[in-house]
């Protein structure tokens, strides 16, 4: 397969396209490193400016932003204890208890360091598993991308333990905002409540906008009254070889998982920090330091959270399956661009993935001189206060729904999309199995349709798939192991109380 | 907020029976057009799942204690207010001079009383976004009705 690098050179080369990897990469690390915003929330509000790009500017400028953005949320979660975004959470476990012991420097050493190796390991299995995916969904046909679809809405189960039932019916919500509009098939309007705007579908963008951004101000606005206490930070310094030597083994396993955790549908940096801590932690010959200050606790989720931003990468550019929420944001980009993800997409852009693998490259490379340079910085940027960057947030939120298609409706969507996604959020339905519905809703109700057409409506015909019936497979095995974690998590409690 | 997955299954399971109800009044196609794939049929797949998950949602609430109502404080309901005032004053007012309304009022609301350091942002936040989206990118933001009727 050609991968178009006689394409991607001459692009890559351009000062303007460097410059614009520079800025998402410093972006995107302001963004991680302040609290409540994250890396999914910056590609969003970016989304809308990106349109204005050619896609290849436009996807590097979004790819290094996700890659920073997830790296960033690690300075605030070791140097004030909050979690610049979630993927960091696991950072602050042990690097927070680092700080406090006037180890802050070493602490961002190691989760630099960590988050870099993590990186580039995710970038090369990018580079080579995308185009050999892709070329195994070749033979793919409606029913295998549908049946595809459907083990990707299964994995939304697993987002997060605690409520499997709730991210399912999540996707559904979204599935069913993407039935909003004309049907393609016969040209009937579906929930368009004769409003003319909505012929075309609800817009993806202020959807995003405002489940991500409005939400989030709205969470904001209950936690007015929360401290934020500065470490004094030391001179960072890059960990010793004794460090080094303690925590290789623990980023090479970390970046392992991370990168796996990526590549399956709807998983996301979050979930891989988190099994990356523990992992950490099962594997460590001291686990009883772990919460106190243990240098693999920092390392173990910082690899694993960024090898996940090059693996949720693969499915998404393959086949325009995301691998995470926030490259679920950069599919609706990649759509909105006119692109088609998928086997088809490297043939139609040559050169899109080498930009993708540069920008992630060059932000991952920035920001081991940020992490280790300018954290002191970057640090001081979280103390900004939430009463004046929540309203600038809002505004570019506004400004981001209109610009789209100029049109006062998206901002009415945006609006209307925050309000409910907090009630939502608050009843324990995230964001992201919204977002995963509305990106797959087209795929889905699509290769269905196009799925029964061929079947001549015999549901038994996907028996004679066999692709097809793997990913059945594969999503019943999916929903069945979340529902034996959480009767297992039932069960122990009760074992525990009795012990 | 009692018994939360019980009364968020029940007020899902309206939601669906309400989008079904919608889905009835969707046109009809021959179905040789349709190729028997009729406009309601994914809709309605969905909506049945829906109502499944939503009716497994009610039974794991029954069992659960239920949980004691959270406080919301004022500068919450302000915020709802202003997010939903955004979009009424914005066709009046206009996007620009709404967001420097916003940069007023949001930090106000939120118990911010450094007055010149809002005044800065209401001063600037509009600006710039003009400079960058309007002469920028070319976005042309309505100017509102009074400005309408104004000029």
């Amino acid at each position: 397969m050609n991968l178009g690098l006689e394409y991607a050179l001459p692009i890559l080369t351009d000062p303007m396209v460097i410059g614009l990897i520079i800025a998402g990469t410093l972006i995107g690390v302001i963004i991680g490193a302040l609290p409540g915003l994250s890396s999914s929330m910056g590609v969003a509000l970016l989304l809308p400016f990106s349109l204005y790009l050619d896609p290849i500017p436009a996807i590097a400028l979004l790819s290094a932003l996700y890659c920073a953005g997830t790296f960033g949320g690690s300075i605030t979660a070791i140097l004030i204890n909050a979690p610049g975004a979630p993927p960091a959470v696991a950072t602050a476990f042990d690097g927070y208890p680092m700080a406090l012991k006037g180890e802050a420097g070493r602490a961002l050493g190691i989760a630099t360091v960590a988050s870099v190796s993590g990186g580039i390991l995710s970038l090369l299995v990018l580079l080579f598993a995308a185009p050999l995916l892709a070329q195994i969904a070749y033979s793919f046909g409606p029913p295998e991308y549908f049946a595809l679809g459907v083990f990707a809405l299964s994995m939304l189960a697993s987002i997060s333990s605690e409520a499997p039932i709730k991210n399912l019916i999540g996707g559904c919500l979204g599935l069913l905002i993407a039935t909003v509009g004309i049907d393609l098939t016969t040209g009937i309007e579906r929930f368009t409540f004769g409003v003319p705007e909505l012929l075309e579908g609800i817009q993806f963008i202020p959807v995003l906008i405002g489940l991500f951004a409005v939400t989030e101000l709205l969470s904001q606005a209950q936690e007015l009254n929360r401290q934020k206490i500065s470490i004094a930070l030391s001179a960072v310094k890059l960990p010793s070889l004794n460090d080094f030597r303690r925590v290789k083994n623990t980023i090479l396993r970390s970046s392992g998982i991370g990168i796996f955790v990526g590549v399956l549908p709807a998983e996301g940096s979050t979930m891989a920090a988190m099994i990356g801590y523990n992992e950490a932690k099962r594997w460590s010959d001291r686990p009883e330091e772990f919460g106190k200050g243990a240098i693999e606790g920092v390392a173990g989720p910082e690899a694993a959270n960024n090898a996940a931003t090059g693996g949720s990468m693969v499915p998404t550019l393959a086949l325009g399956i995301p691998g995470s929420a926030t490259a679920a944001v950069i599919l609706g980009g990649l759509q909105v661009q006119g692109l088609r993800p998928g086997p088809y997409l490297f043939e139609e852009q040559p050169g899109l993935l080498y930009a993708i693998f540069f920008a992630m490259l060059l932000a991952n490379v920035l920001f081991l001189f940020i992490g280790l340079l300018g954290a002191k910085v970057f640090s001081r940027i979280s103390l900004i206060p939430s009463t004046f960057l929540w309203p600038t947030v809002f505004a570019l939120c506004c400004v981001g729904a209109y610009s789209l298609n100029q049109s006062m409706v998206d901002v009415w969507i945006m609006l209307i999309s925050g309000l409910v996604g907090f009630v939502l959020k608050k009843n324990g339905f995230g964001p992201a199995p919204i977002i995963m519905g509305i990106v797959l809703g087209g795929l889905i109700e699509t290769s269905l349709a196009q799925s029964m057409i061929i079947f001549d409506q015999q549901w038994t015909e996907f028996l004679s798939r066999p692709i097809a019936m793997a990913f059945f497979m594969l999503a019943v095995v999916s929903l069945a192991a979340t529902q034996f974690r959480s009767v297992l998590a039932m069960l122990l409690p009760r074992k525990n109380k009795k012990t | 907020m009692k018994h939360e997955n019980t009364i968020a299954g029940i007020l899902l399971l309206g939601f669906c029976a309400i989008a079904y109800w919608l889905t009835m009044g969707f046109g009809s196609v021959s179905p040789m057009l349709a190729q028997n794939v009729p406009p309601t049929f994914f809709p309605r797949v969905v909506l049945f799942i829906l109502a499944v998950l939503s009716g497994i949602l009610i039974f794991t609430g029954i069992g659960r204690k239920p949980k004691s109502a959270e406080f919301l404080p004022a500068s919450f309901w302000k915020t709802v207010g202003i997010i939903i005032s955004t979009g009424v004053l914005a066709y009046f007012l206009g996007i620009l001079i709404t967001l420097a309304v916003i940069a007023v009022v949001l930090p106000i609301a939120w118990g911010e009383r450094r007055y010149r350091l809002i005044a800065t942002l209401a001063i600037f936040l509009p600006i710039s976004i003009y400079i960058v989206f309007t002469l920028g990118l070319d976005v042309r933001f309505p100017a509102g009705r009074v400005l309408d009727a104004v000029l």
